[in-house]
C-alpha cells in the first residue's frame, strides 16, 4: 500500500499472504482510507477479524490491538469486548462471508438486536475460499465451485427475493451497505457511515477470488477477467439491469436511531446503583 | 460473616463477587438457571453486568470479550451447555485467557434428566475442547460453602495460570439449600482461606511467553500494548504462525504452566480416615462423597478398616494419592465408570481397583457398607442388571 500502510499497518504484515490477484486488498485498503478520512488514529480502533481468507489476511495487520475470534463467534466476542471498552473506542470487525452469514449468523442476528457498536466488514470472496473454494450462501446460482461441481444448487442468500441484509435490517442493524470491491470511494463513503454510526454497522462487499472462483467458474486465474465479471455484474441501486447481482450502495441507515448495546446496559446498571444509593443500601 | 440458608447456586454468586467477578454470561439450563437469575440480581448491585447470550457457546464468548476487556467474568452451565462451550474453551485456553466456568452435572446423556445430579463429564472437563496439546484446571466441591471457597479459589487460578478453570458441581451441590457463612470483609475472607489475585495487563512485546512460568499477566485488548491474539498458534508477540517449533513452545507453556506448578492447588484434597493405612480406600468427588464419608464412618465403627479419600481438584489427576498398594473403590453418579479408570491408571500395579456407580440418585449408605464387606473379604460384588462381569 502507500503512506496509510505506514500510518496504520504493521511492516510485518505487509504484503500480506494472499494469493497474487486476489481483491481482498482493495476492501482493507477501503477500510484504512475510511479509518483515515474520519481522523481516527491507531489507538482509537481495536481491530477484530475471524477465520478464512478474510479473517486470516486481515489479522494483525492493524498496528493497535487486535484480535482474531473462532469461526463464526467473534460477534459475540466483539459484543463483550464492546461492554468492556470505552464507547470512544470503535471495534471494527473484518470477516468472511462464511463466517457472517454461514456459521456465525445467529451470533450476527444477536449482535444486530443488541445495537451493538461495532463496524462490520464483510468480505465476501463468494465462498469457502481458503479451503479450497466450496460453495457458500452468497454463492450465485449456477457458479462451479469444487463442492458443486455442476453449479451453484441450493438457494443462498442474496437471490431470488432474499437478502441477507433484509435479516439484518429485520434483526435491528442500524447501518447497512453493499458494494463491490471495485467501488472504491463509494464503498469509502459508506465504510465511514458506518463507523460514524454508534450501533451495529455491516458493509458487505464482494471481492474477487481468481483461485478459486476464477479458475473453477471461469476457467483462468488471470485476475482481470473475474475482476470484471464480478464488475459487469454489479450497478448502483437504482441503476440495475436484468443481469445485477450485486446492487451496490447504502441499503439501509438509521444510524444513531436506537440506544446502543453497551450504553443501555450501562445505564441499566447505574440506574439499579443509584436507586440502591438513595435506598441507603451501598 | 453472614450467615444464610440458602442454595449452593447463591454461595457460587457471592463467591464469584468476593473474587472481583463483574460479569456473567449465561443461558438458561437446568440445573444452573438459579445461579444465572442470582447473578442477574446482584451484578447490577455491585457494578457488574449479567447479560443472557444466544447459547452457552455465545455465553462463553462474551465472557471472554469481557475478560479480553479486563473484567474477571463467569459463566454457569448444565451437560448439554458445556458441550457447547468446546469452541470458545479452546479459545481461552490457547489465548491464555483467565475466565471461570461452573458446570452443575445432571444424568445425560443429552438432556437426560433435567433435575437430577450425575457425574457425567469427569472427562469432559479434562479435554473439553479439540486438539490436545493443553491441561486444565478443575476444582469439585461437594457442598454449598465449599463451591463459594472452590468459585473463589477458580478465580484466583485463573488469575494466575491466566487459563479457564471449571467447577465441576452437580445439581444437588447447587440446588440443595445448606448453611452458608459469607465473609463481609478481607479478614474474614483470609480467615477462611479465600484467595484473591488481581488482573494484570501484559504490556508486552512478549504476549506468549516461551515459559512455564505463571503470574504473567494476560493480554487485555483497549489499552493500546499492540497486543494480539487469535485462535492460530501465537508467536510470542502474538501473530499467527504455522511454525511447528513456535507451536511445540506454545504448546509447552499451555501443558507445564500447570503441571510444574501443582503445588499452588493440590491441597485441595479430604482424606477420612487415612491415617492407618486401610485395607479398602473409597474414592469420590462431589455429592456422592458425602454419603461415602458417612459409611466410611458406620463400616470404622462396625472394625472395617475403610478410608475415604475426596478429591477436591480434579485435573490435573492428583496421581500421587494411589502410590500403595491396597484395594481402591470408586463410587460416582454415572453407570459407566469415569473416575475408576484415571485411579486404574494411577494406582499401583498390584492395587485392586472397583467401581460402585449409580445415577439420578445417590447410593445408600447400607448398599455401601455391603460393597466395603464384599471387597475387603475378596468376593465378587453382586451384578445389577444387564453387568456381564464387574468393570
Amino acid at each position: 500500500m502507500d503512506y496509510l500502510s505506514k500510518k496504520y499497518l504493521r511492516p510485518r504484515k505487509i504484503p500480506s499472504s494472499a494469493c497474487s490477484g486476489c481483491g481482498l486488498g482493495m476492501n482493507h485498503k477501503a477500510v484504512i482510507q475510511a479509518v483515515y478520512e474520519l481522523g481516527l488514529e491507531v489507538d482509537d480502533i481495536v481491530w477484530g477479524t475471524s477465520i478464512g481468507c478474510a479473517g486470516r489476511q486481515t489479522f494483525g495487520t492493524w498496528k493497535g490491538d487486535g484480535f482474531a475470534g473462532t469461526h463464526g463467534r467473534v460477534y459475540a466476542i466483539a459484543r463483550g469486548l464492546r461492554l468492556a471498552l470505552p464507547p470512544e473506542k470503535k471495534i471494527i470487525l473484518t470477516v468472511g462471508d462464511g463466517d457472517a452469514f454461514g456459521i456465525g449468523l445467529l451470533h450476527l442476528i444477536h449482535a444486530a438486536r443488541s445495537n451493538a457498536d461495532l463496524t462490520i466488514i464483510v468480505n465476501d470472496n463468494l465462498g469457502y475460499m481458503s479451503t479450497g473454494g466450496q460453495y457458500g450462501w452468497t454463492t450465485p446460482h449456477g457458479t462451479k465451485s469444487d463442492s458443486s461441481p455442476y453449479g451453484m444448487y441450493e438457494h443462498n442468500m442474496v437471490s431470488d427475493g432474499m437478502d441477507v441484509l433484509g435479516v439484518l435490517k429485520n434483526a435491528g442493524a442500524t447501518f447497512l451497505a453493499r458494494h463491490v470491491s471495485m467501488d472504491g470511494p463509494r464503498a469509502v463513503e459508506s465504510i465511514k457511515k458506518g463507523i460514524a454510526n454508534r450501533g451495529l454497522s455491516l458493509i458487505h462487499i464482494v471481492y474477487p477470488c481468481p483461485t478459486n472462483v476464477g479458475s473453477r467458474e471461469l476457467g483462468t486465474r488471470d485476475a482481470v477477467t473475474i475482476y470484471n465479471w464480478i464488475k459487469n455484474q454489479a450497478a448502483p441501486i437504482g441503476q440495475e439491469r436484468s443481469d445485477t447481482l450485486w446492487a451496490t450502495g447504502v441499503y439501509h441507515d438509521a444510524s444513531n436511531s436506537r440506544p446502543e448495546f453497551s450504553e443501555s446496559i450501562h445505564q441499566h446498571v447505574g440506574r439499579i446503583r443509584r436507586q440502591r444509593l438513595y435506598e441507603n443500601k451501598i | 460473616m453472614k450467615r444464610y440458608l440458602e442454595t449452593g447456586n447463591f454461595a457460587v454468586t457471592e463467591g464469584a463477587i468476593l473474587a472481583g467477578c463483574r460479569f456473567f454470561a449465561g443461558y438458561p439450563i437446568t440445573p444452573a438457571t438459579e445461579l444465572a437469575e442470582a447473578m442477574s440480581y446482584r451484578m447490577p448491585q455491585v457494578d457488574g453486568i449479567y447479560i443472557q447470550g444466544e447459547d452457552e457457546c455465545a455465553a462463553l464468548h462474551l465472557c471472554i470479550g469481557a475478560a479480553l476487556g479486563g473484567y474477571k467474568a463467569m459463566t454457569a452451565t448444565s451437560g448439554p451447555g458445556y458441550i457447547l462451550y468446546a469452541d470458545p474453551y479452546g479459545w481461552a485456553i490457547g489465548c491464555e485467557i483467565p475466565v471461570v466456568i461452573l458446570n452443575s452435572g445432571r444424568v445425560g446423556p443429552v438432556s437426560g434428566i433435567t433435575g437430577a445430579p450425575g457425574q457425567g463429564e469427569f472427562y469432559l472437563t479434562r479435554y473439553p475442547t479439540q486438539g490436545g496439546n493443553f491441561e486444565t484446571i478443575v476444582l469439585a466441591p461437594n457442598s454449598a460453602q465449599e463451591a463459594m471457597a472452590m468459585t473463589v479459589e477458580a478465580f484466583y487460578l485463573a488469575e494466575r495460570f491466566r487459563t479457564p478453570v471449571t467447577i465441576l458441581a452437580d445439581q444437588l451441590v447447587t440446588d440443595g439449600f445448606e448453611d452458608i457463612s459469607v465473609p463481609e470483609n478481607e479478614e474474614e475472607m483470609k480467615a477462611m482461606g479465600f484467595r484473591t489475585w488481581p488482573r494484570g495487563i501484559n504490556r508486552g512485546p512478549v504476549f506468549y511467553p516461551p515459559t512455564d512460568e505463571i503470574d504473567i499477566p494476560p493480554v487485555v485488548l483497549g489499552h493500546n500494548t499492540g497486543a494480539l491474539c487469535s485462535d492460530w498458534t501465537p508467536t510470542e508477540e502474538g501473530y499467527d504462525t504455522e511454525e511447528v517449533v513456535a507451536h511445540h513452545k506454545h504448546a509447552y507453556r499451555l501443558i507445564f504452566k500447570i503441571r510444574n506448578h501443582k503445588d499452588l492447588f493440590n491441597h485441595l484434597y479430604e482424606k477420612t480416615f487415612m491415617d492407618d493405612d486401610p485395607d479398602l480406600v473409597v474414592v469420590s468427588y462431589g455429592t456422592p462423597s458425602r454419603v461415602v464419608n458417612t459409611a466410611v464412618k458406620k463400616a470404622r465403627q462396625e472394625g472395617l478398616k475403610v478410608g475415604a479419600l475426596r478429591l477436591i481438584h480434579l485435573w490435573p489427576f492428583p496421581d500421587e494419592h494411589f502410590k500403595k498398594k491396597t484395594k481402591y473403590l470408586s463410587v460416582e453418579l454415572n453407570w459407566d465408570g469415569q473416575l475408576v479408570r484415571e485411579v486404574r491408571r494411577a494406582a499401583h500395579k498390584d492395587a485392586e481397583v472397583h467401581f460402585v456407580g449409580s445415577c439420578g440418585d445417590l447410593p445408600a449408605v447400607a448398599e455401601l457398607l455391603e460393597v466395603f464387606e464384599k471387597l475387603l473379604k475378596g468376593q465378587p460384588l453382586a451384578r445389577k442388571g444387564w453387568e456381564l462381569e464387574e468393570w
